[in-house]
């Protein structure tokens, strides 16, 4: 953990339960597949620092990635959050003028 | 018949013998087996396409699939389609011959919402799947964590299907495929375990995250697409990095194929380049001297030699990647609203099939059935 920064709360409370020493009760939500627990850079970058190798179009990757909440910050959540985003909507290709954004609800 | 020794007669009656034993082997379904790809889109489409004849065979409506379709699994008589629906919260059994819904295995309940990250599989038998349930229990102001668990269901259990029994499982797994002697199961997660179906012990767990790959950094791996057709080896790409020749420098990141053997088990790594495109889902030929990768490029790997021997530019991203049974042709699915048909030695472009309304596959795992 040493090598590690929190950036938001939740972090730092894993950061404390660390030092307290109370790291196996913290537990990851869901697989490597849910919601945020990919660290992997996605829709800005690709692995090689371009854009070439995202997904071609990125209509082909747009429910690819919000049905597993892949990318969640960058694409909605269709697994929990936003569940109807898409609903009649059934081609990203076709329907994308009709996907809108989302915003927390307070 | 025979006993009439009239060569013309004699001809006659095998003939007509001919036709008549040619008949009862089509009445029974003994026809020459042809390649089928299942394949679903949104919201709630299950598609049979014929191979050969390049068309849709059959399309049916999957019931409350509500909007989401994740892996298939073919039951091993390829007459069933099980696919994880609803939010990756049911699985749907859908007959091939007459679209009827003959299975559902609900996985949340009141107060417990429980997803199944694409991991499951139907036992060789057919009698059985097995599904990794990712459990959280909805509290009023809170969302408690529960243990990941393996369920096993009754595939003849109908339409309310209840686990016959659950066992605990390590968490991260996303991919799960039956062993063929069917005594025991594999999932994939950070590595890879082993647990005997009847009573979910661990037997065995190899490195994957872990793996013991000489001067390899720890690799990624991303293994939705749980294709093990035609060989009964399972291949995916994974990523690592080797340290510079140099000595100095950047790492060299390197691709391999990792591949499982479900009959001996047998789990092997190996680079195939340097890395320098994307590949998302891989398949062997029959021969399992070639592997197929697919992404935004269709690649032909030699695995005798661990060679890249061949890549194409395609017209757009497919997510998964599937060989004819008698290795001529590659199929790249998923992603867009189309699978198309590949050579399979100039990964030149044969034929495509576009899905009816041409709405997305996304993350589907289109399978190949022989019948």
């Amino acid at each position: 953990m040493s090598g590690m920064k929190p950036t938001n709360r939740k972090a730092e409370l894993l950061l404390d339960a660390a030092e307290a020493g109370h790291v196996p009760e913290v537990v990851a939500m869901e697989s490597v597949a849910g919601c945020a627990t990919t660290f992997d850079p996605g829709w800005e970058v690709d692995p090689f620092g371009g854009v070439a190798s995202l997904c071609q179009p990125m209509e082909a990757d747009l429910y690819g990635c919000s049905d597993p909440c892949w990318w969640p910050a960058q694409v909605p959540d269709t697994m929990n959050t936003y569940p109807d985003w898409d609903a009649g909507k059934p081609s990203a290709q076709g329907d994308w003028r009709e996907l809108g954004s989302v915003f927390p609800k307070k | 018949m025979l006993r009439i020794a009239h060569p013309r007669s004699v001809l006659v009656g095998l003939a007509l013998a001919t036709v008549a034993l040619l008949s009862a082997a089509c009445a029974l379904g003994a026809a020459p087996k042809r390649d089928f790809i299942i394949t679903a889109a949104k919201p709630d489409r299950l598609f049979v396409i014929d191979a050969a004849a390049r068309t849709i065979k059959s399309e049916f409506k999957i019931p409350e699939a509500n909007g989401f379709l994740g892996a298939i699994v073919p039951s091993p008589d390829g007459r069933i389609a099980y696919i994880l629906v609803n939010k990756m919260e049911s699985i749907s059994g859908i007959d091939l011959d007459s679209g009827k819904e003959v299975f559902r295995a609900n996985l949340s309940s009141p107060g417990e919402r429980v997803k199944c990250l694409f991991a499951f599989d139907v036992t060789p038998d057919g009698k059985e799947l097995i599904v990794y349930e990712v459990p959280v229990r909805l509290g009023l102001s809170e969302y408690q964590v529960e243990d990941t668990r393996f369920a096993v269901f009754n595939t003849r259990a109908g339409v309310d299907a209840k686990p016959l029994r659950q066992f605990a499982a390590p968490r991260r797994v996303h991919t799960l495929l039956s062993r063929k002697d069917g005594k025991s199961f594999f999932a994939i997660g950070f590595d890879l375990y082993e647990f005997d179906r009847a009573t979910g012990k661990q037997l065995n767990q190899k490195g994957i995250r872990n793996w013991d790959y000489a001067n390899h950094a720890t690799p990624d791996l991303l293994a939705f697409w749980p294709v093990s057709e035609p060989t009964g080896v399972f291949a995916t790409p994974i990523y690592s990095s080797v340290p510079a020749p140099s000595g100095s420098g950047d790492p060299v990141p390197k691709t391999a194929l990792m591949t499982l053997d479900l009959t001996s088990g047998d789990l092997q790594y190996h680079d195939f380049e340097d890395t320098s495109a994307l590949i998302f889902s891989a398949v062997l030929s029959p021969a399992k001297t070639e592997a197929f990768g697919v992404y935004s490029q269709l690649s032909r790997i030699d695995t005798r030699t661990n060679t890249l021997a061949r890549r194409v530019e395609l017209d757009h991203t497919y997510y998964a990647v599937l060989v004819s049974t008698d290795g001529k042709e590659v199929f790249a699915a998923g992603a867009m609203c189309d699978v198309t048909f590949f050579d399979s030695t100039t990964l030149e472009k044969k034929g495509n099939v576009k899905l009816t309304g041409c709405t997305d596959q996304a993350i589907t795992s289109p399978r190949v059935i022989r019948r």
